[in-house]
């Protein structure tokens, strides 16, 4: 259970991330997070695992809360927590599995992951990771050398490396094109399914959202607009969310290639 | 169109004025440069001179020909020196110089007052050159290889934790976020997001910072800091130019030789 408690972040500048966000996510949910860009998506997801640390209120992670934990126990907390992003921020220049075990990292102690003497045990999680996205036959090749939709699934599978019990994906089909991404959603969405790993994600194509997102919440200017369940959310409700009309800009205007049936 | 015109379009913006202080920065330079070279102030550099007197060493030139070629076996030995001492500082240069420029970017470093002493210490390592290091070497343990080998690992350090520090601040910045996000500690950090990617800049500076060694060490001899340096400065003291021309001819096949080998390694390894 994640539980945002009158949540606020200020960044030094005075631009307002997140604003008296209370929120609730129970275990297991997939849940989508709409809004224009500046409305604090990202501030969201990071508020999350403490990549950005809250101006004020809290973040508890089972209980556990992330204002006042120390380094120690904050890199404690996001062992736990996957995440993967936009541009999908791997190491170009290694390999595949050399990126998957970032997700071992802390588990690995920090002398042998200094030499790379990783156990087999890491070795073996992650690449079952790469099995889990269908890339395992990849494990030795360059980064560089896959496609956006490859190296995508290369950052979801770090993720599962962790072993994590949430897993964060922040705009993570917005560099890629529609037919792969709807294959990395439905990833996402099998991951969320079969491991009943909490999956909080960030999107921009309200049609995605639609078909993805168990819940969906809208973000307006840091605060809170909308909360309801995918079904409910009409156009209404997203010309709501973004205060204004919709666009073609705002769907990716491809239809969903059947996806898993809930 | 005419210049005036493009300008004047609707909805496009007027160029900005240049700013004066652009101008003023070219007539300082060339204010610097003439007083540094002038007669009335600074060290007189005049061209005439250089060729009134270009015919003066023409017989200490003469001197350098033929090349005493009796003398090339007895700089083998010397030669050697001068590349192992080359090896063993650059080995021990750059690798210490590794974990140093990690701590003097504020990519892996964001803790301000390491990131200050880290950075000041840099500063002053590189403040002072190789010659004056064998100097004070030479001083410290007495005249042979070691103390070019130490000179040269204090300018190897200087050399590389700079260009390897300004590297590390312009890596990309999202495998960094990745392996925070992943509950990755600082050393980890480091060595999984940050490593794999200025690695190839690391092995290309290294490689020249080994060129640069050997052209230095053919130097430090002169203070006796071992090496070729050594005969050369006998040679020079006894006016023995046809020796000196034999040792300055194999210097110049010999970096010549590195050079080429080291663009290859970097051709390949980058």
């Amino acid at each position: 259970m994640i539980r945002f408690l009158n949540a606020s972040v200020v960044y030094p500048g005075g631009v307002q991330g997140l604003k008296n966000l209370t929120l609730d996510i129970p275990d297991g949910q997939m849940m989508v997070i709409v809004g224009l860009s500046g409305a604090g998506k990202s501030t969201l997801i990071r508020a999350i695992n403490g990549l950005v640390p809250l101006t004020s209120g809290d973040v508890l992670i089972n209980d556990v809360s992330l204002r006042g934990a120390s380094q120690k126990q904050l890199r404690e907390i996001r062992s736990r927590i996957g995440m993967i992003f936009q541009t999908f921020n791997l190491v170009k220049r290694t390999t595949v599995l050399n990126n998957v075990l970032m997700g071992r990292l802390h588990d690995a102690g920090t002398g042998r992951s200094l030499v790379g003497w990783y156990r087999p045990a890491d070795v073996e999680i992650a690449m079952q990771s790469l099995e889990r996205v269908g890339i395992v036959e990849k494990a030795y090749v360059r980064a560089s050398n896959l496609s956006g939709g490859q190296q995508q699934r290369v950052g979801i599978a770090r993720a599962l490396a962790q072993q994590p019990t949430i897993l964060l994906a922040d705009e993570p089909v917005a560099s890629l094109d529609p037919p792969t991404s709807h294959v990395v959603m439905r990833d996402l969405q099998r991951i969320n399914r079969d491991l009943g790993i909490t999956t909080i994600i960030n999107l921009h194509f309200l049609d995605l959202a639609k078909v993805y997102g168990e819940r969906i919440i809208g973000l307006r200017a840091g605060e809170l607009v909308y909360d309801g369940t995918g079904a409910r959310a009409d156009e209404t409700v997203f010309r709501d969310i973004y205060g204004r009309s919709l666009t073609a800009d705002d769907v990716m205007g491809q239809e969903a290639p059947a996806a898993i049936p809930g | 169109m005419t210049a005036a015109t493009i300008g004047q379009a609707r909805g496009r913006p007027t160029r900005p004025r240049r700013s004066p202080w652009s101008l003023v920065g070219i007539g300082a330079f060339l204010a610097i440069t003439w007083w540094a070279a002038s007669r009335e102030f600074g060290i007189g550099f005049d061209l005439v001179s250089v060729f009134t007197n270009l015919t003066r060493g023409a017989s200490i030139l003469a001197e350098f020909f033929p090349p005493n070629w009796a003398y090339l076996p007895r700089t083998f030995e010397p030669m050697l020196e001068t590349f192992q001492m080359a090896v063993v500082a650059s080995a021990l240069g750059c690798g210490l110089a590794l974990p140093v420029s990690f701590l003097a970017s504020r990519v892996s470093t964001p803790n301000f007052p390491v990131l200050f002493a880290n950075r000041t210490a840099l500063n002053v390592v590189r403040a002072l050159p190789d010659l004056l290091y064998a100097l004070i070497f030479v001083a410290a343990v007495g005249i042979g290889p070691l103390p070019g080998i130490l000179a040269l690992i204090f300018f190897n350090i200087g050399v590389t934790a700079k260009l390897m520090s300004e590297t590390v601040d312009g890596v990309d910045p999202g495998p960094i976020e990745a392996a925070n996000a992943a509950g990755g500690n600082r050393t980890q950090v480091v060595r999984w997001a940050i490593l794999p990617q200025v690695l190839p800049n690391y092995v290309a500076y290294s490689l020249y910072v080994f060129e640069l060694n050997i052209r230095a060490s053919a130097v430090l001899g002169i203070v006796g800091a071992g090496g070729i340096g050594n005969n050369i400065n006998t040679a020079r003291k006894f006016f023995q130019y046809d020796n000196l021309s034999v040792i300055l001819i194999e210097i110049f096949v010999f970096v010549f030789v590195i050079e080429l080998v080291s663009i290859w390694l970097r051709r390949r390894l980058v």
